[in-house]
């Protein structure tokens, strides 16, 4: 048993002679705020994919609450309660707001072939709560109004923003976000700093994020883990890090040698 | 008085029994009024020919329903589907015919088309049949072990389905529906005689009697005009309450991104089959109703003819709409009929037909929605709510 929520040991895979993620650390209390940093190719996406198993861990393990989750499949661990956005946002896109709501409440059901073709009343009163909680999760990103939309119809921001109702909605312990705040103004950044902090009380669960905004990342995670080719390059508090040579190189290049 | 009244109603009713009968009561009460108003209202207005043709729509419709689970909700291509369709076909024509020769079942006896005639409907317990004719009963029996088996192959078929996606998938669809073409073609000759059917031996049932390449011939003609529009109904009924579900979503959902899917929690390998082996299953009833609807059944039916014709309702009703699929498949049914007149040149308006409406409405007749989402009247109301929230 360890004492963090989710507890990420030393977990890498290779592709060919690739070390896309190598030997990477990262253990979350609950209701921290971890942040996941470095240049572009230093393989943080390809440690969210370790850790939500869309790619399978060849070393190393992933303990959830408790739980050994690197082994099972990503429906699996979803419901383990691992949650996560995607950097190219990833809706689906000709369902509608709602819908893409509701089909996150799914692992939360039971779902019997017999019970959708009679419609028995075990079925529609489970209807009725997905369409309920859903409604209600919109409710929390005022997404409400835009509920028969298209998901497909919103604006960049709010398709953002849906993601993470979504993620929300399949009641994770801890939810992944992979660069949120990609394309967004500073007054939105703000906001969504705003929100990721307050989604963190009120649902009262930890956050790995992975951003390229530095003020943000600076601003609201406790603990950040420095990614460079795989490895991580550091660890620490925001000031640590920003402290820390090797991550200056990493992002800056070489100190000119006098 | 009566308010009271309504207000009792649904407090004396259990509530089990208001399920039941919303759940079960209501499909199967219109889609029987649809069967007994095509039966006995429009096939007598429209003639024997037309309503020989309206048979065939329905299958059609039928098979668009079916494949649309696979191909429209689930965006898995199949190209296969007629496979389904011969095996339920098969599988139903055999039970209905060798009952009947065999003389096991009160039925055998009763000339299927004098039956039909005589109006076999609503004909109440005399001894041998109840509500229906005998032979009715056996046909709805045999359509559904027809449906299951063909369902078990949807699964075997779904397996390979979790691996493959877009033209390999297609390729192995098309192979399984190849594959029961072939496997068709080497059956037995069909047994006409009693006394011979009486001497066989369980091993001689190891390849089937089924006629060969010949085709099986001489099926009980039982699916009535009210038969094939009862289970129309039902089909459309079954498919719209998938879509409507939270099985439904996970399929759309799989077509839509699977990564995504995965990751909110959707078994996607478990949905793939599901929709496979519903689709199947769907197809294997309609196709045991088609072998009972006079024809000979040939093991062309399986070939990618049909599987192409199908896919082309799917595709121009809109992949995922419900009632747009229905009505291509009624559509294209028809216009070849109604193109009669054009004799060779049929095909070639066919064809432009299908060109100019690609053009015109790339995504099918509804895209992924349904025709209701159309009407002015349901426009209204969603700008509406837009304007009175910001």
């Amino acid at each position: 048993m360890s004492d963090y929520l989710l507890d990420v040991r030393g977990i890498g895979i290779s592709f060919g002679g690739l070390k896309a993620c190598d030997g990477l650390t990262v253990q979350i209390p609950t209701g921290g705020l971890h942040g996941l940093i470095g240049p572009n190719g230093a393989g943080k996406t390809t440690a969210f994919n370790l850790i939500t198993g869309v790619y399978r861990t060849q070393m190393g393990s992933v303990t959830l609450d408790g739980v050994k989750v690197d082994h099972l499949r990503p429906h699996e661990i979803a419901k383990a309660g691992l949650s996560r956005t995607f950097q190219n946002i990833r809706l689906f896109s000709e369902l509608s707001v709602l819908d893409n709501v509701k089909l996150a409440c799914h692992c939360r059901g039971r779902h019997t072939l017999l019970g959708t073709l009679l419609r028995t009343p075990r079925f529609v009163a489970q209807e009725r709560a997905m369409t309920a909680r859903a409604i209600e999760m919109l409710d929390v990103f005022s997404l409400q109004h835009l509920a028969g939309e298209q998901a497909k119809n919103l604006p960049y921001g709010d398709q953002r923003r849906l993601e993470i109702c979504r993620a929300l909605a399949t009641e994770p312990k801890v939810l992944l976000l992979d660069e949120p705040a990609a394309g967004m103004n500073p007054s939105e950044k703000k906001a969504l700093a705003q929100s990721i902090k307050l989604i963190r009380e009120q649902f009262k669960l930890a956050v790995l994020l992975i951003e390229h905004d530095m003020g943000l990342v600076m601003d609201i995670c406790e603990k950040i883990t420095v990614l460079d080719h795989g490895c991580t390059i550091a660890h620490g508090t925001p000031s640590e890090i920003q402290n820390n040579p090797k991550v200056q190189e990493a992002y800056l290049g070489e100190p000119a040698t006098a | 008085m009566s308010g009271e009244l309504q207000q009792l109603v649904p407090t004396m009713m259990p509530s089990a029994a208001r399920a039941l009968l919303k759940g079960v009561a209501l499909p199967v009460a219109s889609a029987l009024v649809l069967g007994l108003v095509m039966q006995f209202v429009v096939g007598p207005a429209i003639g024997a020919y037309p309503a020989s043709v309206a048979l065939q729509v329905g299958i059609s419709v039928m098979l668009a329903v079916s494949l649309n689970i696979v191909n429209g909700y689930t965006g898995q291509f199949s190209i296969g589907h007629a496979g389904f369709f011969a095996v339920g076909a098969y599988v139903g024509a055999g039970i209905s015919y060798y009952a009947a020769l065999s003389g096991i079942d009160p039925a055998s006896g009763q000339q299927p088309s004098q039956a039909l005639s005589n109006g076999a409907w609503l004909v109440w317990n005399d001894g041998q049949n109840f509500l229906f004719s005998y032979g009715e009963w056996r046909m709805i029996l045999a359509s559904i072990v027809g449906g299951c088996v063909a369902a078990g192959l949807g699964y075997i078929v779904g397996l390979p389905s979790l691996r493959l996606r877009g033209d390999y998938l297609a390729i192995v669809t098309l192979g399984f529906g190849e594959i029961t073409r072939v496997l068709l073609t080497q059956t037995k000759p069909q047994i006409f005689d009693r006394d011979e059917l009486a001497a066989t031996h369980a091993k001689d049932w190891v390849i089937p009697p089924m006629g060969g390449a010949t085709g099986f011939s001489d099926i009980p003609a039982y699916a009535s005009l009210m038969w094939v529009w009862f289970f129309v109904a039902v089909m459309i009924f079954f498919a719209y309450r998938v879509k409507q579900s939270s099985t439904g979503r996970a399929l759309l959902s799989i077509r839509e991104d699977e990564i995504a899917a995965r990751s909110m929690g959707v078994n996607i390998t478990k949905y793939k089959v599901r929709a496979f082996v519903l689709a199947a299953g769907l197809a294997g009833l309609a196709g045991s109703l088609y072998a009972h609807t006079g024809q000979v059944i040939r093991p062309q039916e399986a070939g990618f003819q049909r599987s192409f014709e199908v896919i082309i309702f799917v595709v121009l009703g809109g992949m995922g709409s419900i009632s747009g699929v229905v009505l291509a498949a009624i559509i294209l049914s028809i216009l070849p009929e109604a193109l009669r007149d054009l004799s060779e040149y049929r095909l070639i308006v066919y064809a432009l037909l299908l060109i100019l409406m690609m053009i015109v409405r790339p995504k099918g007749l509804f895209g992924v929605r349904e025709i209701w989402e159309f009407w002015p009247f349901t426009r209204a109301k969603k700008s509406e709510k837009k304007v009175i929230t910001p």
